[in-house]
């Protein structure tokens, strides 16, 4: 149900205008230009990435599923909810999930936590040697400095890290079925952690559900976490390097460097040997996610009206129409009137 | 001091197992060995206590990245920190810190792809190492199951005046012995083999005409027996299929492979390890590196593709010295579904000529796997012996291949089918003499299996829910 609930939620927003795979590349948090402008253009920042080992296999399944039950009609370039399907978003609740800023870095988060909670559990007996449940080398490293530096043989340690815990999850805003999802992959001497399998089997609710429960628990943990910073400086200390503040791919974050240092996107085409283009998909991106980007050095502010007024009048994104619509306009500043044009006018 | 003594201070046991000591005792004595040791009797004590007693740096290779992880990470547990596993996961950095770092390491375990890069072969050749180990050794033989062509290239690494080698495997037939000697350039080595028979384990085996009459007759068997156990199965889909029709039923099981979580396949080893998981059902992935010493049961829901696969599996049950009931299962066409998958991960020859055509295009031939066009293990066969002879030899090689794999299953079909002792016919196979049948030897013989498989005692699977503050409280802090 809520894999289901968040495959309509994005294809209502992109209906008409994108074809029936983009959800799929937005929850597998494809980093192409498309996928990236389309998280700004359509405000799609909860979605991106949530789902990284999505199969395609799966989520065609769903569609079919979809379209076989009457809640999306595909037409020949799009596709459009029906009423059955606009019902059901009605009567569900969205989750509070945060792609944009996490990455799927909240698992990360979740590793040298869960090693860390391991660890604890067996020097609380005293049991130092077990098989440790991440087998990644820079994850073991960092918990064991975090250990070292904290005199994890103290004990203190552990209550410190038990109130933290229950004190942040606890105000994390989310189900408290979320919460026994998260900490049922926990493991501990003698009290393994359980598989996706098993809490499905529990919960009688698909793993993929339970998957994205667990990864919006861990959002919302974050969020509480990074917040209330003062309040749990061991698991702060845990969360650092884990939410993107400036989310850029590694070639657009190049080309960024080179714009702030005054370069041209024609010059900067040239250095980087990229198409100009490409430099286009990189400052659009940059738009996307630093408020201070000044778009009106390539579009003038009558014309980002111009585009709001369009966007209002045909109902619709598509660059295709604007562009016929607003011929003197490049699809270059269409774009970026999109994606920043209402946070400029209001 | 005498060996007992310093086996005693290094590592607080006071006897040593079947063969160490023989083992040991040769390798002191600089001669090259190789010991044939079934899997859970102490195979690296035999390089690990010479470590200690020559002082010098053992080198051991290993076949298996993720078995070569698991060892160093025992070794780790039982506090030796100074062992080091060298392989492609290593980036750049880290590589270069364990180089130039080698000499403070005791165990330096290698695979054997990263041996032969003249960087590392360079910087080993200027170790004093105390014994070079060949783990796994079977792998090296052209003509075994487990053929990695990589092997083939530690005799190249091996210099004129270098220490003992030391070749170990739990299972090898005469041909592959011969092998062993000759690729690893061994001088007159003194062979431990350790007999594979298991007296407490059983030999059971039935015989179904349909695979449905099979699986009904496993779930009543699990239904009414006592584990913990393994079952055994060819297919990820299959591994699925038993578990959810045993979960069904009630019972405590989980399937196991490769295509799960890792975090998962963690879970669900350590619920086995600790009694919470009754029955494991599991592709030949589950086993390795798992320690667990009262397995009552092993199960093979279809014939396995040789005997040398057999007997390794089958081995996981009583490693407590207990009695354990080992039961093969067969239906009729078993080994045609073997048969396949055994000649599934072996090159074919459109993809030989297609290899061939990359070449003359000069485009590497690492693409047809990019492509899609080949799995990764058939190239890296592949790649393999296309480097070494031209095509049309290729293909014959691999014909031999292929005819070998499916003479192993015969001759694993031969046993199923065959009305004489299993037991006796198993260690026949590995050249050895049976000394002595124990009584319930195996089907033939006759087994009364209601003495050794107590009935399932119903254990009321209490679901014990408790809130995640509960569970928190209890991992962190304990129950009190
Ligand atoms: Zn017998």
């Amino acid at each position: 149900m809520i894999f289901r609930y968040l495959v309509l939620d994005i294809l209502k927003i992109l209906q008409k205008e994108r074809t029936i795979s983009s959800p799929y590349h937005l929850l597998k948090g494809k980093r192409s230009g498309q996928t990236i402008q389309d998280v700004g253009i359509f405000r799609l920042h909860p979605y991106f990435g949530i789902l990284p080992k999505l199969s395609r296999n799966k989520y065609d399944e769903e569609i079919q599923n979809l379209v076989e039950q009457h809640f999306i009609h595909i037409t020949k370039k799009s596709f459009q909810l029906t009423e059955k399907g606009l019902r059901f978003l009605r009567q569900h609740e969205p989750l509070p999930l945060n792609g944009w800023q996490y990455r799927g870095n909240e698992h990360i988060f979740f590793s040298r936590l869960s090693l860390i909670v391991q660890s604890l559990s067996h020097a609380r007996e005293e049991v130092m040697s077990f098989n440790p449940i991440q087998k990644d080398e820079s994850v073991q490293q960092w918990v064991r400095s975090f250990l070292i530096k904290n005199h994890y043989k103290s004990g203190l340690l552990a209550h410190n890290l038990y109130d933290e815990m229950l004190q942040s999850l606890g105000r994390a805003k989310i189900s408290e079925q979320a919460k026994e999802i998260v900490v049922k992959r926990l493991t501990g001497i003698r009290m393994p952690g359980f598989t996706w399998e098993q809490i499905s089997r529990e919960l009688e609710m698909p793993e993929l559900d339970v998957q994205i429960m667990y990864v919006a628990c861990l959002h919302q943990w974050l969020n509480e976490i990074l917040v209330g910073k003062g309040q749990y400086p061991y698991l702060f200390e845990m969360a650092q390097d884990i939410r993107v503040e400036v989310p850029l791919t590694e070639s657009a974050y190049h080309t960024v460097l080179l714009f702030r240092q005054g370069y041209s996107i024609e010059q900067i085409s040239r250095i980087r040997k990229l198409k100009k283009s490409t430099i286009e998909d990189h400052l659009v991106e940059l738009a996307i996610n630093d408020p201070s980007f000044p778009i009106e050095r390539f579009i003038k502010r009558e014309d980002i009206e111009q585009v709001l007024k369009a966007v209002q009048h045909y109902q619709s994104k598509k660059l295709k129409f604007l562009h016929e619509a607003l011929p003197h306009l490049s699809y270059f500043q269409l774009r970026l009137a999109l994606v920043r044009g209402e946070t400029v006018c209001n | 001091m005498q060996l007992e003594q310093l086996l005693q201070k290094h590592f607080g046991y006071p006897s040593f197992r079947p063969g160490q000591k023989e083992v040991i005792e040769q390798l002191l004595n600089g001669r090259d060995t190789i010991a044939l040791l079934p899997t859970g009797m102490g195979k690296s004590l035999c390089y690990q206590l010479p470590a200690y007693i020559l002082n010098k740096p053992v080198l051991i290779i290993s076949p298996l990245l993720s078995l070569m992880q698991d060892q160093v990470d025992q070794m780790k547990q039982f506090g030796e920190k100074r062992a080091v596993a060298l392989n492609s996961f290593l980036n750049r950095q880290q590589k270069q810190h364990v180089m130039n770092s080698l000499h403070n390491f005791r165990f330096i375990f290698i695979s054997p792809e990263m041996l032969v890069q003249p960087q590392v072969k360079n910087r080993l050749n200027q170790l004093e190492l105390a014994l070079i180990v060949v783990d796994e050794a079977h792998c090296i033989s052209q003509w075994g199951f487990d053929f990695r062509p990589d092997y083939l290239k530690i005799g190249d690494v091996l210099k004129e005046n270098r220490p003992p080698v030391l070749a170990l495997s739990a299972t090898a037939t005469e041909k592959v012995l011969e092998d062993i000697r000759r690729f690893l350039k061994m001088k007159e080595p003194f062979e431990y083999i350790h007999s594979v028979d298991r007296p407490n384990i059983r030999y059971g085996k039935k015989i179904f005409p349909s695979k449905e009459e099979k699986t009904q007759w496993l779930l009543n068997h699990v239904s009414h027996t006592q584990g913990p156990g393994i079952i055994y199965t060819r297919s990820r889909k299959r591994t699925d299929e038993i578990a959810s029709l045993l979960l069904e039923l009630g019972l405590s099981a989980s399937s196991y492979h490769g295509g799960k979580d890792a975090e998962d396949r963690q879970f669900i080893q350590q619920q086995f390890i600790e009694g919470a998981l009754d029955w494991i059902v599991a592709t030949n992935a589950f086993g390795m590196g798992v320690h667990k010493a009262d397995v009552r049961q092993i199960i093979h829901d279809t014939m396995p593709s040789n005997v040398a696969d057999y007997m390794q599996e089958v081995g996981r049950a009583g490693r407590d010295g207990k009695d354990a009931v080992a039961i093969l299962l067969y239906s009729d066409g078993d080994e045609e579904v073997v048969r396949f998958i055994a000649g599934e991960d072996l090159p074919n020859e459109a993809q030989m000529e297609l290899y061939d055509e990359y070449v003359r295009r000069n485009i590497h031939p690492k693409e047809m796997m990019h492509n899609g066009l080949i799995s990764e293990t058939s190239f890296r066969v592949l790649h393999y012996w296309m480097g070494l002879y031209p095509k049309e030899q290729v293909k014959s090689i691999f014909r031999q291949m292929v005819m070998e794999k499916y003479r192993s299953i015969n001759d694993m079909l031969s046993i199923i089918k065959s009305e004489g002792c299993i037991r006796e016919q198993l260690v026949h196979y590995f050249g050895q003499k049976l000394e002595r049948k124990p009584e319930h030897c195996c089907e033939h013989c006759g087994i009364d299996y209601g003495e050794f498989l107590l009935p399932r005692t119903e254990t009321h699977l209490k679901k014990k829910t408790f809130t995640w503050q509960i569970r928190l409280r209890q991992i962190l802090l304990g129950t009190d």
